[in-house]
């Protein structure tokens, strides 16, 4: 009984996780646009629905009922399965994400998150790296000079960051004495780590900007070098699952931030419930990245490297010295 | 001392510590917030807004009429000798008041190219280019304007060179709804250009 009461709540959370997730780019495109149409002075999309709510609904079903075309070059088994390998990864890190207190359901103790793994952060960064795989995979499968490009970039860019990365979020572990999520927003109850940690914060943030593939650091599909970059052969279908992935993957870098940074569900100031703390804040850090698209120019391949190499990475390792020396 | 790209500018130690904190992009970042937040100068044509020309705009041909109905066209055919394009086509007749008028006036919108030669080259001031804008059609041969059609077709605006509010319908041209006076000028919006209109 017990066993099948967990396997039930077990489902039942992974559903609510997959269903959240797999709507999330309706919104977020829509409001990507209005973003950019409103900085652009425009109004963005206004005419499917109230101020063209239902456009990214209307974007889907053509997604969807477009011809899904393989070039003809391309290897096709691999062409088919990299936006599966892509979209695989930016799911499963969700599971070990905790979005608040353990809630007391009919005299059960629920977690709000699918797994409440000890090693949930190591976890995070580990599976977040097989996404570029996808990526790869895309820009080598497509048989194309501007997806190959956009593949090779992605290859550069990601060693450049994912170390700067892992290295930033040390100082928060070293602080909370653990890798386990729900326990690091714990440790943030009374301070927020932004306040002992600006540095890695910063860092964490240029590397997560990078890790997501947006401006200023889309190298991989720079829309006015690459054409679309490695989903450039792409269509219909298939070319929606990597923009769904990148919006998933936006919205990990934003859920992170907010918990290893910004204290997670506890609020300052306004005595709201603990979950519209926690999606208030993502949102805010979804809206800067937004921002920053459309602020920004796009690094150089090479000025990523040297940002990554020669800036970002002393910067964590300073990090982690002061903190240990501070601690 | 002149500026190469192989000696940029020296940097201060208050630019140090601003390229430490990033304050170019602040910067960036506050321009881009302050757009966010002013007006957008989007016209929202065909849904709600037109755009009524000035003018001096050149848009579909109409041929004026006498205040009796008469088309005041004498069918010189001199604008269809000076059109560039030869895309007006007149065969004159004699009416039944005994004056030479056109039987066929025909112009071939598909071909012209709105110089506004024929408008200058009239002799009574009959044809001319108006305000309408708005004659879009799916083949060649339904932009062939005949006599009839153009003597119906708007012509010039009093003052113009503004936004309205209006009316999609399918099938017609987009009617205004708003009246003429208090029409926006879209282009005042556009930021730092808050310009007076010259009367
Ligand atoms: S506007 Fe120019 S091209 Fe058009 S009919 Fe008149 S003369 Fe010909
Ligand atoms: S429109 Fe004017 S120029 Fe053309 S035929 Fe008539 S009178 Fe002559």
């Amino acid at each position: 009984m017990e066993l099948t009461l967990a396997i039930l709540v077990i489902c039942i959370k992974l559903a609510l996780i997959a269903g959240v997730l797999l709507l999330l780019p309706v919104p977020l495109t829509w409001l990507e646009r209005k973003v950019a149409g409103h900085m652009q002075q425009r109004l963005g999309p206004m005419r499917v629905g109230w101020h063209g709510l239902l456009q990214p609904i209307a974007d889907g079903i053509k997604l969807l009922t477009k011809e899904d075309t393989i070039p003809a070059g391309a290897d096709r088994l691999l062409f088919k399965i990299a936006p599966i390998v892509a979209l695989v990864p930016s799911f499963v890190v969700f599971i070990t994400i905790p979005f608040g207190e353990n809630v007391t359901v009919l005299g059960h103790e629920i977690t709000l998150a699918v797994s409440n793994l000890n090693i949930g952060l190591l976890f995070i960064l580990a599976v977040i790296g097989l996404e570029v795989f996808g990526v790869i995979l895309a820009g080598w499968a497509s048989n194309s000079k501007y997806a190959l490009l956009g593949g090779l970039r992605t290859c550069a860019q990601m060693i450049s960051y994912e170390i700067p990365m892992g290295f930033a979020v040390i100082g928060v572990i070293m602080l909370a004495q653990s890798m386990n999520l729900a326990e690091i927003v714990e440790a943030q109850s009374e301070v927020w780590f932004i306040v002992y940690q600006p540095i890695g914060f910063l860092v964490f943030l240029i590397a997560g900007l990078a890790e997501c593939q947006r401006v200023p650091f889309d190298l991989a599909e720079a829309e006015g070098d690459l054409g679309a970059g490695y989903h450039t052969e792409y269509s219909g279908m298939r070319f929606s699952l990597f923009m769904m992935n990148e919006y998933i993957i936006m919205v990990l870098i934003s859920v992170l931030c907010v918990l290893l940074f910004f204290g997670g569900w506890h609020g300052i100031l306004l005595p709201l419930p603990p979950l519209v703390w926690f999606l208030l804040k993502v949102a805010l850090v979804i809206y800067l990245f937004m921002w920053f698209r459309f602020t920004f120019p796009r690094y150089r391949y090479d000025q990523l490297m040297t940002i990554g190499w020669k800036v970002l990475l002393p910067l964590s390792l300073a990090n982690i010295l002061i903190t240990g020396l501070l601690l | 001392m002149k500026r190469t790209a192989a000696s940029p500018p020296k940097m201060g130690f208050r630019d140090w510590i601003g390229w430490m904190f990033f304050v170019d992009l602040l910067h960036g970042l506050r321009l881009t917030l302050s757009y966010l937040f002013s007006p957008s100068i989007t016209l929202q044509y065909p849904d709600r807004e037109k755009w009524i020309p000035y003018p001096r705009f050149r848009g579909h041909h109409y041929l004026r009429s006498d205040s009796d109905g008469t088309t005041r066209c004498v069918a010189c055919e001199l604008c269809a000798r000076i059109c560039p394009c030869h895309c007006i086509t007149v065969v004159p007749h004699t009416a039944a008041d005994g004056e030479r008028r056109p039987q066929v006036f025909d112009i071939d919108l598909a071909r012209c190219l709105f110089c506004g030669l024929c408008e200058d080259a009239c002799p009574v001031e009959a044809i001319a280019l108006g305000q309408n804008y708005e004659f879009s059609q799916y083949t060649p041969a339904a932009l062939r304007a005949d006599l009839d059609q153009l003597a119906s077709m708007p012509g010039k605006v009093d003052r113009g060179g503004y936004v309205v509010a209006a009316r999609l319908e399918a099938g017609t041209r987009i009617s205004p709804t708003g009246s003429t006076e208090e029409g926006r000028h879209w282009w005042q919006q556009i930021r730092g250009m808050r310009v007076k209109r010259d009367e």
